[in-house]
């Protein structure tokens, strides 16, 4: 009798080890461990056996039902695995494949300059001012220290629209609507960023062009405190190293008026072909308010200095980003503009 | 402005400063200096004298030379190509190891056909000199120096005087003296503290002049005249011309000559009559003459009334400040000269010659402005010369007009204000010695204030501040220390308008947009095309420089549909464009947004895209009015139906009030041709910007279960689902909490005309759990209403 039941242990053993489907071991579980299974049916003998004997019948058929049941699930879990696997190698993706589309589109480098610019000097607590492109001669150019007759005015530079009104040629004049604004009071702490128009065309030079004005008006405002404005703005936009230095020059409606350098950030200032070996780049102009036009836009010059500055937009982008001709930025080319996404 | 060094250092004392200090210290003084660049540049030459010419044996133009390079050097062989050899001339001689010109060309010994050859002899342009002064006879051919020319000499370019180095200075406006060797010379003797020597011109004897002048217009405020007799035209002398050449100007003859090197010197232009050819003694100033006039050039010009011209008994003999006129010039026969040296208002010669299209070195200077205080000096200076260079015999006096009084200006300043401005502490004595230098008289008032006096040719100093700009170009802009304002701290910041913008722009571009910059001006059919935000009237620029660019565009749209072709030209597709742009018309400033997508929207590159459609670009309209706080309740879209530019079944317009403040939808087909479907989106920003919105607050999740019931109808096919959404919240009261359409039929299941809407519905109460008899009760209700409303039909 246990000769048997030995007998189908080992059978049920050898046919699991060679089981390589859930339906054969569906098979095998009925067939070695359902209650019509001869193992199950064995335990009806138990009621001829007595005693020790009995008992001992009684842990056999047990221990081989625990056994075959242990390895059942065994081989469930193996195969189980087994399919996981086979279904996960064919899983693979090809992740170099297109993906779903997340990417983002660009800003215009013209923008990136603006709004870079405007970041700094919001951080240094001025206020964004903007104003019309179509302005008034009188704030384009009188309230600027620039009268009648002046050469800047020459008709060659401008595009009128009539006597009185014209294409602002600058960004200044949103300094005289925001001094104008402040009734002789200040202080006043600004930029102004926008278009301008001149009449002017070629590789450096485009009809439309960007600007940003800044003004600064208080009773305390000198030339060194412009100077480290200067260098706030080159070091937050250009890098920690860089160094500004300033040379006499001349606008209508700053005294003293200064071309502001930059040391270069190509070179650090050794000379290469950016700064065209000077190792310094020109990036704005600048200077003290002239007395006349804080005057003319309602501020008492024994109280009130100011400076100005300007910077042009497609200059700096020109630098910061290599680009070698401004009409690049008006022709909006996907392929140049797509170069932007990453800034 | 062309300086030369030599020139320069006639005037002033150089010794021992090298041209590139002086081009730094000018630039950093204000006078920038763009570039320094030698007169001629050639090394290892030599003056030769050619002893024998033989044909070369293989070519039918070169020749064989025996040339005398003198004691050191001795008699070399050249072979040369020029067809003026002859023996006996005497030619400048390039050695091997000789680089010559700007591109650096070096001599070597070589053979010529066979023919061993120790060198060249040289052209002046193979020296480095521009064509431009040069005769034909001397660029076909070798230069042939004077018999008295000694052999052997090394210091050719001396010899030559081309020894000079220029300087490029770019003299801006405020400086227009500096337009003067004279003034650079006086700047140069402050920055560098040297010593000045401008000569006072010799006066030779004088006889009184019959002649008499004047002007009936104040643009004429100054004229002057100076008559001087029996001249001889010839050419100018060898350092004439080399100071000319530097300066950038051709030598003609002596008289013209002299006439452009005193107006290089002084700055002021000169302009000579043939006194033979004119009518009479009396010279007047008018700008009220009107006709035609026959200029230096030939050429006709018609005179207008504000012109300036001058004329001699009436008649017009000068175009003042521009150009001579042909009846009176001076030319080879001429040999008695009436010189005049005046001031014409700038803008006046400057309107003038734009008109005319005429511009000189005089016009130049005259616009710029002009030293008024010193015609007597220059018409001195320039008889000077007459008499010496071109054996003139009999000189008058001036004759002069003028209304001016010399420099007056007096500039109250104080020591205290110019350490102010600048951020420094100079002293008093720092500041009066700046002063001082630059010629500028300084009266003392008291410890502080001072009183100061400029020269005459400083018109350009006119207030304290002026002279702030020159104590520190003098001393240095690095006397300035850095400091940071000390001023009441501000918060600074965007407006909310600016916010709102930068979060619009922000958000299309993380989306997959690129943004674009376009042109303000635009073509005449640009500012027509696609105008439905804005009735007002453009601008048109009275000077514009093409036809292309001529009107202030009063719309953004055609600016990025015109982006999109010239990308679509340039075999870029799928595009997704946007700008945001001021507009000024005549009554308004305002700022528009405009989308344009076109091709395909991508979604997993080129694997899987589909094409754009209307409710890729009203999505993001729905974006943007989201990101403006703006709910639907506060406009009104309805279909923009009447546009020659939008598809009437596919295009919209948003509604504020009356206004209409944006579009939305398809490009016209018959309009797009060239790039398809397009659909736009076109904003006043400006007047979204404006809607006050509300600030955010949190209303409660409810704690109860929701129910979703979906329904499915049928109704007509113009009926707008929007408008079957807001009967559904108006029925289900409080208790729709939301309500989507999940899909749209149309087709051969329904009848045709209709379709059917497939709705789902939300259904919650905030107060307790909702029992199956209230929701349907509540969706009997608004079945009903749509029933009524749409004649709507449940799906079967």
């Amino acid at each position: 009798m246990n000769e048997r039941l030995h007998q189908i242990h080992e059978l049920a053993l050898e046919e699991l080890s060679k089981v390589s489907s859930m339906e054969e071991l569906q098979n095998i579980r009925n067939t070695y461990l359902s209650k019509k299974s001869e193992l199950m049916q064995s335990m009806s003998k138990m009621k001829d056996l007595q005693g020790e004997e009995r008992a001992k019948f009684g842990q056999l058929i047990n221990s081989i039902k625990m056994d075959i049941t242990q390895k059942v699930e065994e081989t469930r879990l193996s195969l189980e695995e087994k399919k996981l696997q086979e279904k996960l190698a064919k899983e693979v993706v090809d992740f170099t494949l297109p993906s779903s589309d997340y990417t983002k589109g660009s800003k215009h480098p013209f923008n990136l300059i603006v709004d870079e610019v405007s970041r700094i000097f919001i951080g240094m607590g001025y206020d964004i001012v903007e104003g019309p492109e179509v302005e008034l001669d009188h704030f384009n150019f009188e309230l600027l220290n620039v009268p009648k007759g002046h050469p800047a005015r020459d008709m060659q530079d401008s595009f009128y629209i009539d006597e009185t009104h014209l294409m602002r040629s600058q960004t200044s004049p949103v300094q005289a609507h925001v001094m104008l604004s402040k009734n002789g009071v200040g202080p006043i702490k600004i930029i102004s960023p926008g278009k301008v128009y001149r009449r002017d065309d070629d590789a450096t030079h485009s009809h439309q062009f960007g600007q940003i004005e800044g003004l600064v008006i208080d009773s305390n405002v000198n030339m060194g405190n412009l100077l480290s404005t200067l260098e706030l703005f080159a070091r937050s936009m250009f890098g920690e190293k860089r160094q500004v230095r300033m040379r006499s020059s001349y606008f209508p409606f700053t005294e003293p008026s200064v071309e502001a350098d930059i040391s270069c950030f190509e070179c650090g200032g050794k000379g290469c072909k950016l700064c065209k070996g000077t190792g310094w780049i020109e990036v704005l102009g600048a200077g003290m308010v002239h007395p006349n036009v804080l005057e003319m836009c309602g501020f008492d010059t024994k109280v009130y200095q100011g400076f100005a500055f300007g910077i042009g937009i497609e200059r700096v982008a020109m630098l910061k980003y290599g680009i070698d001709d401004i009409r690049k930025f008006y022709q909006n080319d996907k392929r140049f503009l797509s170069q932007f996404t990453k800034e | 402005m062309l300086a030369s060094y030599k020139l320069l250092k006639q005037f002033v004392n150089l010794d021992g400063i090298s041209p590139s200090e002086i081009a730094n210290k000018l630039t950093f003084a204000g006078l920038e200096v763009e570039e320094v660049s030698s007169l001629a540049q050639a090394t290892n030459l030599v003056i030769g004298q050619i002893v024998e010419v033989v044909d070369h044996p293989d070519s039918d133009h070169l020749h064989v030379l025996k040339v005398n390079l003198g004691e050191k050097y001795g008699v070399e062989q050249i072979v040369c190509g020029a067809p003026n050899v002859r023996v006996g001339l005497k030619v400048i001689v390039a050695r091997p190891g000789a680089v010559l010109g700007k591109d650096c060309f070096t001599i070597s010994k070589s053979l010529k056909r066979g023919v061993e050859s120790n060198g060249m002899c040289c052209a002046l342009n193979e020296l480095g000199v521009d064509k431009l002064y040069l005769r034909d006879e001397q660029i076909n051919g070798i230069e042939e120096l004077p018999e008295d020319a000694i052999v052997g000499n090394e210091e050719v370019l001396e010899y030559l005087g081309l020894d000079d180095v220029v300087f490029d200075i770019n003299v801006l406006a405020n400086r227009s003296d500096c337009l003067a060797i004279y003034s650079i010379a006086k700047e140069l003797g402050a920055l560098f503290d040297r010593e000045v020597n401008i000569p006072t011109p010799i006066k030779y004897d004088e006889i009184d002049s019959n002649i008499t002048c004047g002007s009936s217009t104040s643009d004429c405020p100054q004229f002057s005249i100076k008559v001087v007799k029996d001249v001889v035209t010839k050419e100018s002398p060898l350092w004439m011309q080399r100071f000319l050449m530097a300066e950038g100007v051709r030598s003609i003859n002596n008289i013209v000559d002299i006439g452009n090197y005193v107006m290089l010197l002084t700055g002021q232009p000169l302009h000579m009559y043939d006194l033979d050819k004119l009518q009479g003694n009396n010279f007047v100033v008018k700008n009220d003459y009107e006709g035609p006039v026959v200029a230096l050039d030939e050429k006709e010009y018609q005179v207008e009334k504000g012109d300036l011209v001058v004329t001699n008994n009436d008649i017009p003999v000068c175009l003042a400040g521009t150009m001579g006129l042909l009846n009176v010039a001076v030319d080879d026969k001429t040999v008695n000269i009436a010189i005049e040296a005046a001031n014409f208002k700038g803008s006046t010669v400057r309107q003038t010659g734009n008109r005319l299209g005429l511009s000189s070195e005089s016009s130049a200077r005259f616009a710029k402005g002009i030293n008024p205080y010193q015609d007597e000096f220059v018409l001195d200076l320039a008889c000077q010369l007459l008499v010496e260079l071109a054996d003139a015999k009999v000189v008058s006096k001036n004759v002069r007009y003028s209304t001016l009084k010399g420099n007056e200006t007096q500039i109250e300043c104080s020591v205290s204000y110019i350490n102010k401005r600048l951020g420094t502490s100079f002293t008093r004595e720092e500041i009066v010695n700046v002063l001082t230098k630059l010629m500028i008289k300084v009266i003392d008032v008291d410890g502080d204030n001072f009183v100061a006096l400029p020269p005459d040719h400083r018109i350009d100093l006119k207030v304290n501040a002026d002279l702030s700009e020159e104590i520190i170009r003098y001393i240095g802009f690095g006397a300035i220390k850095s400091q940071l304002p000390l001023m009441p701290t501000t918060t600074g910041g965007y407006t909310p308008s600016q916010q709102k913008r930068l979060k619009i722009r922000e958000s299309l571009i993380a989306h997959g947009l690129n943004e674009v910059l376009t042109y303000a001006l635009v073509s005449p059919k640009m500012s027509e095309e696609f105008i439905l935000l804005n009735k007002d009237e453009s601008y048109v620029i009275m000077n514009p420089m093409t036809v292309e660019h001529s009107i202030v565009r009063r719309g953004l749209v055609s600016s990025v549909l015109d982006i999109v072709k010239y990308n679509l030209d340039h075999q870029q597709k799928d595009l997704a464009l946007f700008e945001v742009a001021s507009i000024d018309t005549k009554s308004q400033h305002y700022e528009e947004l405009v989308v344009a997508l076109n091709g395909s929207k991508s979604l997993r590159g080129s694997l899987e895209k589909r094409p754009y459609d209307f409710y890729d670009i009203h999505g993001i309209l729905e974006s943007i009015l989201t990101i403006l706080g703006i709910d639907k309740n506060r406009y009104k879209e309805e279909r923009l139906t009447d546009s020659k530019y939008y598809h009437p079944g596919r295009s919209t317009k948003i509604m504020l009030g009356k206004d209409i403040v944006g579009v939305c939808g398809q490009v016209h087909p018959s309009v797009s041709k060239d790039f398809k479907e397009t659909y736009i989106l076109n904003l006043n920003l400006t007047k979204l910007l404006e809607l006050r919105t509300s600030q955010v607050k949190m209303s409660q999740i409810s704690k109860y279960p929701s129910v979703t019931r979906d329904i499915a109808l049928v109704v007509k096919e113009n009926v707008f689902a929007g408008d079957i959404i807001r009967t559904i919240k108006k029925f289900g009261k409080s208790l729709v909490k939301d309500v989507q359409i999940f899909d749209v039929y149309q087709g051969e299941f329904l009848e045709e005309g209709t379709k059917s809407i497939a709705i789902s519905i939300v259904y919650q109460d905030d107060t307790k759990t909702l029992v199956d008899s209230v929701i349907s009760e509540t969706e009997r209700n608004i079945l009903d209403a749509l029933f009524k409303e749409y004649k709507a039909e449940l799906r079967k």
